[in-house]
């Protein structure tokens, strides 16, 4: 710890004993290490056990009757493997694999590509930055429904724009041929987390100092050589984070599937927590549903991992 | 021994509170209705006029929540004393305690008779000879059509498709590409709906869920799927549910659309078309006439505390004058002989009558959304064209016959 | 980024301008449609020829959610909630956030791997425990405990954005300070924190706008309706087996449209933020 920061604390001088007790609690690391520990305690207090209680379950068998109790019958890993065992499973395991890294990387991109775009000066930027949060605010019951009108294939204005402009002769059955849903669903949870990202991207690139833009351009570096030398590397921190947080958010991700398509056509666009609900709420197989969200505790905590070593390589860097 | 102490204890408990305890108590219901103005709202108001002792403290819970508000309420013993249940649903919660039995309840009853109900109505409330629920409000489906669509291709309006024939044919005239028009609609989305809208054509076709790989099982599918590969269906009934597709035909996408009576209110308010309704369409040489039967039922969650009141607030709600009142929120009353009066649009009204007699419930049986799930996928699986309607109705009997062995259901 | 701000615009900037409205438009077509939407009739809004303007435009949906829904007092609980759950996350998180960006150990970082799992699982599979603890507490049934429940989804995305808005603020400014007299905290308060305002706009705002948008907690916490916010209200319209889409969408018009125009004047607040911050 002490490698982190020197204390400087003790050598300042002090006047009055009181002030100095105070002045050295405030100064010294304990007051820090008690406000994570706050947090770590109000989640572990308010997630740690729902998440437990999760966790246990999959290990047992649950019924309507046992579901509050936690002393059901232990089966070990009998559940896991019998999700294994499921024919759906690698297609939920390939649907969201699909659906998340599609998600991520195209809402980084495009949330990036605003981000810098609205950074430049112009009449009006802040505010059609601002507006395009509106999509963002929108309840995601309301962003499924809409995007399932706008890709119907029969009256959708997708389809209308595109048999309008002569791009095809024919309907594009989007949401109805299983070739297609899975990116119909991606393509509208894009849509929704761009300006998530767009926000939290242009935050960060506002924290990068112009003077080293205007250093670079003395320097006669071009706009890409700034962006991939400068832009890019200054802006790693929010990238991980970005990255980090909307992977994981895009794997609870559930209200828009759910609304365009239930998971459909024959489960094409079913993904690991629309799966998960189906199971405990659908047929109430809680102790499968729990196995289902275990797993993806799993790939979650990987996910974390990563970060965190990203974020320690960044610190030495 | 014990047991029968106990039932003496339980007994005396339910008399004294049903008499003496219960003043001044309220009781907790848990209901779908979020329109003030659903028939069911309408009498917990006149409960509540009446019954100033004891008042009714509801609260709404959206559909698509309920199943699992009521698990949670389970798992944590905060149960309402009443709930609203879809009835697919009933053996599932049933046959895993979580409900409490009624039989003896409604054996003592003089307003809750069996025989007074449509027998697919009361067939959703009993799982394994004990009662564990009551019909509340019934509903069923129906096959509406856009009469100026019939006008238009000269067809008569006043001669609906009564045989799968006759389906086919009016569906194919009726199918008009190049003003966006299908000639037939129905949902076969991956959920209960699709399953709801299917297994009347099933019951049709002479095949039943014991024997999906039959020739007539497959027929049943076939059908569907023939409707979709010909393009007199749109493909889009793979994920639209019910209400969608009586949105397609409300705004003139489809001439005919299998539907329920929920949808009346929206149909008198905003078509802009003479549009009717007739009952299913049977199959030739068969001629059964089959429906299939949707509505919530009445359960007393296992834990309840008024249970006694609960009951008697059932019996109220079972009373023809508040019965009645289903049609106005497009639902049917559970019981036949309980007429509406001056009913709104009464040609639909007898024809959803009549389609109630051979309204089938799905089940009962505890397994019943796991069957309904297979089905499910065996319609999209033949409606996609992925596999052949055989294909996908023998992968689909595969899930169903082991837990049909364990459980049978009759006559479906 | 490359000009001065005292340049006046000039026909670069324009058409700036003009291609920012394009894309801001392009982008926003879908939030469009719930507005035309929520002004069609319903015949109209099932038309096999989608409509790009609404051809008899109706207000008869706004009409009947303020009548029926009683759409104030949905909102006045989503803002309640909202800017609780917005007070509690940033209070909390401001500390953790701070001393993640600080003090790298160990622990550090097994509190950054625990809060990131925390995320992962969605509230409809977390709500059933969740309420078991909240009656433990006898806090069944209030807004606080959706509060305090909502609160768990926010903070560690609060704490994470933080902590990147913190990381990029050199230590060497609190250091300074800390030469001429003051503790950690009070080179905290007056150094990193007044530098972190643009960061503690952004995050707080999208705080506020889940809490707002939160709506598997309120429904499993609360049992009385006059408690719940428009998320819940909204759901109302999605029936065991038809759906109002037409009303949905004004009521959806109705909770979003105050927040996007507060979002757009605060939009003001954080560009001034932005450029204090790049002018230290």
């Amino acid at each position: 710890m002490s490698k982190a920061l020197p204390n400087y604390g003790s050598s300042r001088p002090v006047s009055r004993p009181l002030e100095g007790a105070l002045d050295r609690l405030f100064d010294s690391r304990n007051v820090w290490s008690v406000t994570v520990a706050a947090t770590a305690l109000y989640l572990l207090f308010f997630v740690g056990y729902p998440i437990l209680y999760n966790v246990i379950m999959s290990f047992q068998e649950v019924s309507v009757s046992n579901v509050g109790r936690l002393d059901r019958p232990w089966v070990g890993f009998a559940n896991y493997q019998r999700l294994i065992g499921d024919p759906l499973f690698p297609l939920v395991v390939k649907n969201t694999i699909v659906f998340v890294s599609l998600s991520v990387i195209l809402q980084c991109a495009c949330g990036l590509a605003l981000a810098l775009f609205f950074q430049q000066r112009f009449p009006g930027s802040g505010a059609l930055r601002g507006v395009i949060l509106a999509g963002w605010i929108l309840p995601p019951l309301v962003v499924g429904a809409i995007w399932k009108w706008l890709l119907a294939s029969d009256n959708g204005v997708f389809n209308y724009a595109l048999q309008s402009i002569g791009l095809i002769s024919g309907p594009v059955y989007w949401l109805s041929d299983p070739s297609s849903s899975l990116l119909a669903v991606t393509l509208a949870n894009v849509w929704f987390g761009v300006p998530f990202n767009m926000i939290l991207l242009a935050a960060g690139l506002s924290g990068i100092p112009r003077e080293i833009y205007e250093a670079a351009m003395i320097d006669g570096a071009g706009p890409f050589r700034r962006f991939t030398a400068m832009t890019l590397p200054m802006l790693r921190p929010t990238l991980y984070a970005l990255v980090a947080l909307s992977t994981i958010y895009t794997m609870r991700s559930f209200d828009v599937i759910w609304t365009m398509t239930h998971g459909g056509p024959i489960d094409s666009s079913n993904v690991f927590p629309i799966w998960s609900y189906k199971l405990s709420f659908d047929i109430f197989d809680f102790a499968g549903g729990a196995a289902a969200s275990t797993m993806m505790l799993i790939v979650v905590f990987f996910v974390a991992l990563i970060y965190v070593r990203s974020v320690r390589a960044e610190a030495r860097a | 021994m014990k047991s029968l102490l106990k039932t003496a204890v339980w007994a005396a408990a339910s008399v004294f509170a049903s008499t003496a305890a219960s003043a001044g108590e309220k009781i907790q219901i848990w209901h779908i209705f979020g329109n003030a103005t659903e028939p069911t709202l309408v009498n917990f108001t006149r409960w509540n006029e009446t019954h100033p002792d004891n008042q009714i403290d509801q609260k709404f819970i959206p559909f698509a929540q309920l199943s699992q508000q009521l698990i949670k309420g389970i798992a944590t013993g905060d149960v309402p004393d009443l709930v609203t249940i879809d009835n697919p649903v009933v053996a599932s919660f049933a046959s895993q305690g979580a409900l409490e039995e009624l039989t003896d309840l409604v054996k003592g009853s003089k307003i809750i008779e069996k025989s007074k109900y449509y027998t697919g109505s009361w067939n959703t409330t009993i799982w394994s000879e004990r009662q564990y629920a009551v019909p509340g409000e019934a509903n069923t489906l129906a096959l509406y059509y856009n009469a100026d669509m019939f006008r238009a291709k000269g067809l008569d309006p006043d001669k609906p498709p009564r045989t799968w024939a006759e389906l086919k044919e009016l569906s194919a005239k009726l199918t008009d590409p190049a003003k966006g028009v299908y000639g037939v609609g129905f949902s076969a989305i991956q959920s209960e709906e699709g399953t709801f809208q299917w297994l009347p054509f099933l019951q049709q076709s002479g095949g039943n869920l014991a024997s999906l790989t039959s020739p007539d099982s497959v027929a049943a599918m076939t059908l569907w799927a023939d409707f979709v590969k010909s393009g007199q269906a749109s493909k889009d009934v793979l994920v639209k549910r019910q209400f969608e597709m009586m949105s397609a035909f409300l705004g003139g996408s489809s001439a005919m659309v299998v539907g329920g009576p929920w949808e009346l209110q929206r149909m008198d308010k905003d078509a802009k078309f003479e549009w009717r309704v007739a009952t299913l369409p049977v199959r030739e040489g068969k001629n059964i006439e089959a429906s299939a039967l949707g509505g919530y039922v009445w359960g007393i969650p296992k834990g309840a505390k008024q249970r006694a009141l609960a009951f008697k607030l059932v019996e109220f709600m079972s009373e023809p004058e508040q019965m009645k009142r289903a049609w106005s929120g497009g639902r049917l009353p559970p019981v036949p002989s309980i007429s509406v009066e001056n009913p709104a649009n009464p040609k639909a009204y007898e024809v959803f009558k009549t389609q109630m007699i051979v309204a089938k419930a799905r089940g009962p049986h505890p397994a019943w959304p796991l069957i309904s799930s297979a089905i499910q996928t065996a319609i999209q699986s033949s409606l996609t064209g992925q596999s052949t309607p055989a294909a996908a109705l023998e992968r689909a009997q595969a899930v169903i016959k082991p837990l049909l062995d364990k459980n049978p259901i009759e006559g479906l | 980024m490359s000009t001065m701000d005292a340049e006046p615009y000039g026909p670069r900037h324009y058409a700036l301008a003009a291609a920012g409205l394009l894309i801001a438009g392009l982008y926003l077509f879908p939030v469009y449609w719930m507005y035309a939407s929520s002004l069609k009739a319903s015949f109209e809004l099932n038309a096999t020829k989608p409509t790009l303007l609404p051809q008899a435009p109706t207000f008869a949906a706004y009409a009947w959610i303020f009548v029926r829904e009683n759409v104030g007092r949905y909102m006045t609980n989503s803002v309640i909630i909202a800017s609780a759950v917005t007070a509690l996350t940033l209070l909390l998180a401001t500390g953790a956030a701070y001393s993640l960006s600080r003090f790298r150990t160990l622990w550090m970082d097994a509190v950054l791997v625990g809060i990131m799992v925390s995320q992962v699982l969605p509230p409809a599979l977390l709500a059933t425990p969740m309420f078991v603890i909240f009656k433990q507490l006898s806090l069944v049934n209030t807004q606080i405990a959706v509060i305090l429940a909502t609160a768990t989804k926010t903070l560690p995305f609060a704490v994470i954005m933080l902590r990147t808005t913190f990381a990029q603020i050199p230590t060497e400014l609190e250091e300074a300070a800390r030469v001429d007299g003051c503790n950690r905290v009070s080179a905290f308060l007056r150094v990193s924190l007044p530098l972190a305002r643009a960061g503690y706009v952004v995050v707080g705002t999208l705080v506020f706008l889940q809490a707002y948008g939160e709506f598997v907690y309120p429904v499993s916490l609360v049992n009385r309706n006059e408690l719940q916010p428009a998320t819940v209200g909204l759901y109302g319209f999605v029936g065991a087996d038809y759906s109002d889409w037409g009303n949905a969408m004004a009521f959806a018009s109705v909770i979003v449209t105050p927040v996007v125009l507060i979002f757009v004047a605060l939009q003001r607040r954080i560009i001034s933020g932005l450029t204090a911050g790049a002018l230290k």
